[in-house]
C-alpha cells in the first residue's frame, strides 16, 4: 500500500494566492467605506438596507474573509473576519476567488458558474451584488469593467471626482483597517 | 456554444407512462421506506386524485401513514413546520409530494426540517448549504408547469416576514418523479394553459440566459418541442391522456433545464407580480414571455433565432427576421390559448392595478434571477415592460 496523505500542506504558490485575495478584501473593504462616503449612487443602494446589516465574502472553508457593515448610513469594514454576517457570499476556493480579484471574472459570472454560493436571503444578496457593483465601478481600471460587467457602467464628471478621490485615500485609509 | 466552465447534475429516476402511478409501493421499498407522509391540497382531493393514490398501497407492505392536506396556494415555513412535525409524529420515513409546485415545495421545506433536524427553516436559505441525507421524496404532479418534481429548487414564503425565501441544493431534488396522466386529466383548461406556459417560459429562459449549457439546452430544445405540439392540443381535448403525458414530460423537461440554467427577467418580474399583486404565476409568465425575450433581443438575438423551428415559426432569412418570428410565435401561441382558455393576454385582464407597477419593479430588481438574465434591468426598464404588457 503506498503512502496515505491525510492533508496536502499549503504550497508557496498557495499561500501567494491566499496573500493576493487577502490584499484584495482589504483593499475592497476599504473602498467599499469611502466609495460609501462620496457615491451618491452607493448611498441610494444602502438606504434600502437595514442599520447594522453585516455582510461576509471570502473564501469558503477557513480561506481569506471580510466582513462590512451598515453603520450610520455608511459601509464599515470590520476586519478579515466573520462578525456575524446574516449574509456570508463564499467563493469555492482560492483559484475563484482569483478569478475575480484580479479582473477576470465578473462577480455575476461568478454564481452562473458556481464558483460562489451564498448562505443568506437572496434578495438581500441582489442588492450587496449591485452595491459591490457600485464599488468596483470606483476601483477597477476601465478596461476590466468593460470585460466584466454585463454593461459597462457609465461615468459622470462626478463619478470621475469620486474616482480620483478614492484612489488618492485608498492607502492611507487601508492603514488603520490593517488592525481591524 | 460551450460556455467557459458550466455544471450539471440531476438525480431524478423518471417514472412516465399509462399506470405508472401503480409503482409508488415498489419505487418507496427500493428507497428503503414503507411509511409515507403524503403532502397535498384540498384542489387535489376536491378532483378525486387521492383515491388513486391509497388504492396503489392495495397488496403491498409500504403504507401511507399521514396524509397533510391542507398546503395553501403559496407553501410557507410555518406550514412546512406543521408538515415536519406530523411526520416525526408519525413515524413516517419518506415525503410523497401530490399535487403542484405548492405541495411539492412544501414537501421539500419540511424534508429540510426533518432531515436536518431543526425547528428553524429560515436558517437553511441561501445555497447549497445543506449537509443532512434527505428522506426519500417521491413526487406525484397534477399540474404539467412548475416542473418542481425535477429541480433542486424550493420556493417558500416567510409569512411573518412578509418575504419568499428561496432554498436551492442538489438535496432537494426528489428520488423519484411519477408522471401518470392520469393524475392530469382533471386539470380546469385555463389551468391547463397556465402552467404549460409555465413550462414553456421556463425551458426558453434557460435556453436564452447567461447559464445555459450545452446538456441544459437538449432538455429546454426537447421541452419546447413537446409544449409547441401538444399544449394546443390538452387544452381542446383535456381528456386525452396522450398529449397529458407528454404535457407533463414537457414540464418535467423545462424542470431540469431550468434547474441546472436559471431562468431570467420574464421570472423575476412574475414573481415580483406573484408576490405583490397575486397575479398567478403562469399567467404572468405567458403574458410576459415574449416582452422578455424581445428585451433581451439585443444580447441575444442569434439564440433567439435558433428558437424559431422549435416554437413552430419559419426557420428562414437572417438572424433578426428569425429571432422576430419565434417571438411572434410565442404570442400567437397566447392568443390561440386565450381564444380556447380564456388565458389572459395582458396585465390590465389578469387583473393588475397600474399603481402596484413601482413596487413590482423594487421587488423584480432583488429578485434572484434577474442574474442569470442576459441584460440587466433597473427599476425603470421593468416599468418600461410591465407599461407594454399592460
Amino acid at each position: 500500500m503506498g503512502e496515505v496523505i491525510i492533508a496536502t500542506p499549503k504550497s508557496l504558490t498557495y499561500k501567494l494566492k491566499e496573500f493576493v485575495i487577502t490584499s484584495s478584501l482589504l483593499a475592497f473593504g476599504t473602498t467599499f467605506e469611502l466609495v460609501s462616503k462620496y457615491s451618491p449612487e452607493l448611498k441610494k443602494e444602502l438606504a434600502d438596507w437595514e442599520e447594522g446589516r453585516t455582510f461576509g465574502l471570502g473564501v469558503w472553508n477557513g480561506g481569506p474573509v471580510m466582513t462590512i457593515q451598515k453603520k450610520d448610513g455608511r459601509a464599515v469594514y470590520l476586519g478579515l473576519k466573520l462578525v456575524n454576517p446574516k449574509l456570508t457570499i463564499f467563493f469555492r476556493n482560492v483559484d475563484a476567488a482569483l478569478l475575480i480579484f484580479t479582473g477576470r471574472l465578473g462577480s455575476h459570472m461568478s454564481f452562473i458558474e458556481h464558483r460562489a454560493f451564498l448562505q443568506g436571503n437572496l434578495g438581500e444578496a441582489m442588492q450587496t451584488a449591485r452595491a459591490m457593483n457600485i464599488v468596483q465601478k470606483f476601483l477597477m481600471p476601465g478596461f476590466i469593467l468593460n470585460k466584466t460587467f454585463k454593461v459597462p457602467p457609465k461615468f459622470t464628471l462626478a463619478d470621475y471626482l469620486v474616482k480620483a478621490r478614492v484612489m488618492l485615500m485608498l492607502v492611507p485609509a487601508m492603514i488603520p483597517n490593517l488592525f481591524k | 456554444m460551450v460556455p467557459n466552465y458550466y455544471e450539471f447534475f440531476v438525480p431524478v429516476k423518471i417514472v412516465s407512462g399509462s399506470k405508472a402511478l401503480p409503482n409508488l409501493p415498489y419505487e418507496m421499498d427500493q428507497l428503503g421506506a414503507h411509511r409515507a407522509m403524503v403532502v397535498t391540497d384540498q384542489g387535489v382531493v376536491a378532483a378525486g386524485l387521492l383515491g388513486p393514490v391509497k388504492a396503489a398501497f392495495e397488496g403491498s407492505n409500504c403504507a401511507i401513514a399521514a396524509i397533510f392536506d391542507q398546503t395553501p396556494v403559496d407553501s410557507s415555513s410555518t406550514v412546512c413546520n406543521q408538515v415536519a412535525k406530523l411526520f416525526r409524529e408519525k413515524n413516517c420515513d419518506c415525503f410523497i409530494a401530490l399535487g403542484g409546485g405548492s405541495a411539492i415545495d412544501t414537501a421539500k421545506g419540511a424534508n429540510i426540517v426533518v432531515s436536518e433536524n431543526t425547528d428553524d427553516l429560515l436558517k437553511f436559505q441561501g445555497h447549497e448549504r445543506l449537509k443532512a441525507r434527505m428522506k426519500p421524496f417521491i413526487v406525484i404532479p397534477t399540474t404539467a408547469g412548475t416542473g418542481s418534481e425535477a429541480t433542486s429548487v424550493a420556493v417558500i414564503a416567510n409569512v411573518e416576514a412578509g418575504v419568499k425565501m428561496s432554498f436551492s441544493s442538489p438535496r432537494l431534488y426528489p428520488n423519484v418523479a411519477i408522471l401518470d396522466p392520469k393524475m392530469l386529466v382533471t386539470m380546469p383548461k385555463k389551468i391547463t394553459a397556465a402552467t404549460g406556459m409555465d413550462a414553456l417560459t421556463h425551458a426558453v429562459e434557460a435556453y436564452i440566459n447567461l447559464q445555459k449549457n450545452p446538456v441544459s439546452d437538449a432538455f429546454a430544445l426537447s421541452a419546447i418541442a413537446l409544449v409547441r405540439d401538444n399544449l394546443v392540443k390538452s387544452v381542446e381535448n383535456p381528456n386525452d391522456e396522450h398529449t397529458r403525458l407528454a404535457m407533463a414530460n414537457a414540464a418535467l423537461l423545462g424542470g431540469i433545464a431550468f434547474s441546472n440554467s436559471l431562468v431570467g427577467i420574464v421570472h423575476s418580474i412574475a414573481h415580483a407580480a406573484g408576490g405583490v399583486a397575486h397575479v398567478p404565476h403562469g399567467v404572468a409568465n405567458a403574458i410576459l414571455l415574449p416582452w422578455g425575450m424581445e428585451y433581451n433581443l439585443g444580447m441575444r438575438q442569434d439564440i433567439i433565432a435558433e428558437l424559431a423551428p422549435w416554437l413552430g415559426a419559419k426557420a428562414e432569412g437572417a438572424s433578426a427576421d428569425r429571432a422576430k418570428a419565434a417571438i411572434q410565435a410565442v404570442r400567437d401561441l397566447c392568443k390561440k390559448l386565450n381564444q380556447l382558455a380564456g388565458l389572459p393576454l395582458t396585465l390590465k385582464e389578469a387583473g393588475l392595478k397600474e399603481d402596484k407597477f413601482e413596487e413590482i419593479a423594487k421587488q423584480a430588481i432583488n429578485d434572484g434571477t434577474m442574474n442569470y438574465s442576459p441584460k440587466d434591468a433597473t427599476v425603470e426598464d421593468i416599468i418600461a415592460i410591465l407599461k407594454k404588457a399592460y
